[in-house]
């Protein structure tokens, strides 16, 4: 375990060290880099040493990265263009929206894959199986987008019975209760859509490592031992059959769940990291985006962390492994 | 408790149990041995009613009744109720049946129920001799013998009526075995068990009766000592040979062939060294002899050679008074004696070199009325001084084939074909220079295969070997030995060893005949 947090460390001081090289790579000073040609065309040569020496781009590499180091963990990311606002002040608002839709959005579908898959591997070739199976394996094939979009039209548009712009109502001036409830209405669609995207592929892993727990001597075992059907099939099948399932999501979520979340954001204009990476990239505001790739790749490695973890709880034999 | 009538049970086409029946009294402990692939698990597991668990394609015929109902009959809620409860089981390959994502503790407490405290897991842990303060641990923390005592553990915890252990002791060192057994006698009093192994050891010191299974067919059943002692089925005597007893001195034995599915006929048959036609044509049934029940159409090992009261004397000097024993098909007979004790005498009496005064040969159950060309192609000798008993004016193939030229098979051709064969067989060379050298060319230990080789070529049932390696090097020695181990293992030779030396005779023979002063002195099982 040790050695897992020791890799960990390493894999955060790699992200902040990229952060830090990336913008310098970049053709021209960071300045233009930063701020962009056009700002630069109007400085002064004052102006410009000013903004040099404030922001240290005049003193050597090496302390540069301390400094960056430094403010990084003094929660200074910077300041947008155009937001006009401290970036981690625009990350802190708007995080807790991705949270809540992903963390949601992986949840349900995790344990929707993870209950359908289990009943599904059970009953192999029956016909529950072959109907589920059918539907899964034809929604895999739609991305994230894509199935926002067809959600959002079927339900926000034709139906017109779900609100599919934003976190809220503007303006409504509601009650307490009602905030909650409006918030909640918002966030249907967008996880609904989510839910669909995801749920397909922890089904079927979880199915197929169903399929190959239900051959293992353990459960003849566990027949022999006359428990309860459901016993076997969740307690023993079911429970072994999730340590494939657990590492599969935990890769997937830094990669798939993330990018998902964040194309479902700006479909659905919810406002969340999503949203506020793509309007930084129209903007150009680059300050935000740097803070925001950092905020999310933490988040992302966070999340791995947990997950590693909780193999172990889902798995004994993977202490051994480390 | 348990009776099994007319259990057939196969995979796709192939039958792997045929026929089966037998019963369990309810404080009866039957051992089931056989080898791997014989049908022992298949059958553990149909008691069970666990076979569609295991493979998709088994079907089953025929009855197994458990007290009052049929397990091939009731359906799946209702067997769910007799597993563990009324019926347990101890499965084997310990090293992957438990959940590897649950403790001991838990994997015997969800039998017991949550709200039982675990002093009773604790207490039947401690029993088997598990070490308890390891209750909590995962089964890859565990060695595969202590996950073997959780096993047993957990079939005894809900004080069944039936326990079925399928090799239970299969991955304990021999202290732990013993202890294990010696437990599972004391859990075992009040209930039935179905032991099922290829460790004979265990089925001896564990069972009171034993049921031999080959191919899906009881080939043998009695009591435990009885079949231990003396068996009866070729197969059984296979099984005990090549099982490495404490007790045993002879060289380690296997049974020729391998186990194949065979559709008609004796299922051992094709591995029996004693099949006659009717064995491959027909199945015998399994039927009572003296004490023993037995599915063999020669009514078990069948005696060879036999000496009924055999008497001789010299000039009124008795040297044998009254010698009477058999030698059993595949057996090797060791015959100890000092000089002089009349061993030899013996021996060209069985060949009728010598008249005997009085008494019977008897060959294959017939008495022996005249020693012809027909007695001797099933009964050859092979002598003590190997120089002298083999012509140096015959080259080798020609002193190989002289018995073939005796019983007046003259093809030529032939004859060298079958003496390449069985020299091959004797691990000489087969080739002209060979063929064709003479006697004085060879060493001592050639020659004596040379001379094994002549005895052997008309394939002959019995051997008297009479000090047939006195004249060797040790070295040399212990090489014909193993040779003459091997090919009765191949042919199921009966062999009478004659020796004067203790340690041949322990490590050749099943049984020792002590030969003093005319009469044998005392016999025993080797």
């Amino acid at each position: 375990m040790r050695k897992k947090c020791f890799s960990y460390i390493i894999a955060f001081l790699i992200i902040i060290t990229l952060n830090f090289i990336v913008p310098r790579l970049l053709p021209g000073d960071p300045l233009s880099a930063i701020y962009g040609e056009e700002v630069l065309l109007k400085l002064s040569g004052e102006t410009r040493e000013y903004i040099n020496s404030t922001y240290n781009l005049d003193r050597p590499v090496a302390i540069q990265y301390v400094l960056h180091v430094i403010s990084i963990f003094r929660g200074n990311l910077g300041y947008s263009i155009y937001y006009k606002k401290p970036v981690i002040e625009l990350v802190f608002s708007y995080i807790p929206y991705t949270i809540i839709l992903m963390g949601l959005g992986m949840l349900i579908s995790t344990a929707l894959g993870i209950v359908l898959g289990i009943e599904s591997g059970w009953r192999r070739g029956k016909r529950y199986d072959r109907f589920i199976l059918f539907m899964m394996i034809f929604f895999s094939g739609f991305p994230a987008f894509f199935m926002g979009a067809c959600f959002l039209i079927i339900f926000g548009v034709i139906l017109d019975i779900l609100p599919f712009q934003g976190a809220k109502t503007a303006y409504s001036g509601m009650a307490a209760s009602g905030i909650t409830f409006d918030f909640l209405r918002h966030l249907i669609l967008p996880l609904l859509s989510l839910v669909f995207v995801f749920t397909p592929s922890s089904y079927l892993l979880t199915r197929n490592a169903m399929i190959s727990s239900i051959k293992e001597p353990y459960i003849l075992l566990a027949k022999a031992k006359g428990l309860k059907d459901i016993r076997i099939r969740y307690g023993h099948a079911g429970r072994n059959s999730l340590i494939p399932v657990a590492t599969h999501t935990g890769v997937r979520l830094g990669t798939v769940m993330m990018t998902g979340t964040l194309f479902i954001e700006i479909i659905f204009s919810y406002p969340g990291m999503g949203t506020l990476i793509y309007n930084s990239i129209l903007n150009r505001d680059y300050p935000v985006i740097q803070g925001s790739f950092l905020f999310v790749a933490v988040l992302v490695l966070l999340i791995n962390f947990l997950m590693d973890i909780s193999y172990v709880r889902l798995d004994p034999r993977i202490e051994y492994a480390y | 408790m348990l009776e099994i009538r007319n259990l057939n049970i196969s995979y796709g086409s192939k039958k792997i149990i045929k026929d089966l029946s037998f019963e369990l009294g309810s404080r009866e402990i039957i051992a089931v041995v056989g080898e791997s692939g014989t049908g022992k698990t298949t059958l553990a597991l149909s008691i069970m009613g666990l076979l569609s668990q295991q493979s998709g394609d088994a079907s089953v015929s025929g009855e197994i009744l458990f007290g009052e109902t049929d397990i091939c009959r009731i359906r799946e809620p209702d067997l769910r109720l007799l597993r563990w409860k009324r019926i347990s089981m101890v499965f084997q390959n310990a090293d992957n049946i438990l959940n590897p994502t649950m403790t001991i503790y838990q994997q015997i407490s969800e039998l017991t129920g949550k709200n039982r405290d675990g002093s009773s897991i604790r207490e039947m842990l401690a029993t088997v001799s598990f070490p308890v303060s390891r209750i909590n641990a995962y089964p890859h923390q565990l060695s595969i013998g202590e996950r073997q005592k959780a096993l047993v553990a957990m079939a005894y915890i809900l004080k069944p009526d039936l326990v079925i252990l399928d090799e239970p002791t299969s991955s304990l060192d021999p202290d732990a075995r013993v202890k294990i057994i010696s437990t599972i006698k004391k859990l075992s009093r009040d209930r039935a068990v179905l032991l099922v192994t290829h460790d004979l050891g265990t089925a001896r010191s564990l069972s009171e009766k034993t049921m031999v299974l080959y191919g899906g067919d009881i080939v043998e059943m009695g009591p435990t000592e009885k079949i231990f002692s003396g068996p009866r089925h070729p197969y059984t005597r296979g099984l005990i040979r090549s099982y490495p007893g404490m007790d045993r001195t002879k060289d380690l034995q296997g049974i020729r062939g391998k186990a194949e599915f065979i559709e008609t006929g004796c299922p051992f048959h094709p591995r029996c060294t004693q099949s006659i036609d009717i064995c491959r044509l027909l199945k015998p049934v399994l039927k009572e002899y003296g004490g023993l029940k037995l599915a063999c159409h020669r009514g078990g090992i069948i005696p060879m050679l036999e000496m009924r009261d055999i008497r001789k004397s010299y000039n009124k000097n008795n040297v044998l008074e009254s010698v009477s024993f058999k030698i059993y098909e595949g057996e090797t007979v060791g015959l100890l004696g000092k000089s002089g004790s009349g061993k030899t005498t013996l021996a060209r009496i069985i060949m009728g070199l010598l008249e005997k005064d009085a008494g019977e040969v008897y060959l294959e159950e017939e008495p022996v009325k005249k020693w012809d060309a027909g007695f001797y192609s099933r009964v050859q000798m092979i002598f003590q001084d190997v120089r002298s008993s083999v012509s140096h004016r015959l080259n080798i193939l020609d002193a190989v084939m002289e018995p073939l030229v005796i019983q007046k098979k003259v093809n030529r051709t032939d004859n060298i074909t079958a003496v390449k064969k069985v020299l091959t067989e004797v691990e000489l060379p087969s080739d002209e220079n060979f063929l064709y050298g003479y006697p004085h060319h060879l060493s001592g230990g050639e020659l004596q295969r040379v001379i094994i080789a002549r005895a052997l070529i008309l394939s002959p049932r019995v051997l008297i070997a009479d000090e047939p390696t006195s004249f060797l090097d040790p070295s040399i020695q212990a090489k014909v030995l193993k040779l003459l181990n091997r090919l009765q293992e191949d042919r199921g030779l009966g062999i009478l060893f004659i020796t004067h030396d203790p340690g041949v005779a322990r490590k050749v023979s099943d049984r020792i005949l002590r030969l003093d002063e005319g009469i044998i002195k005392n016999e025993r099982l080797n």
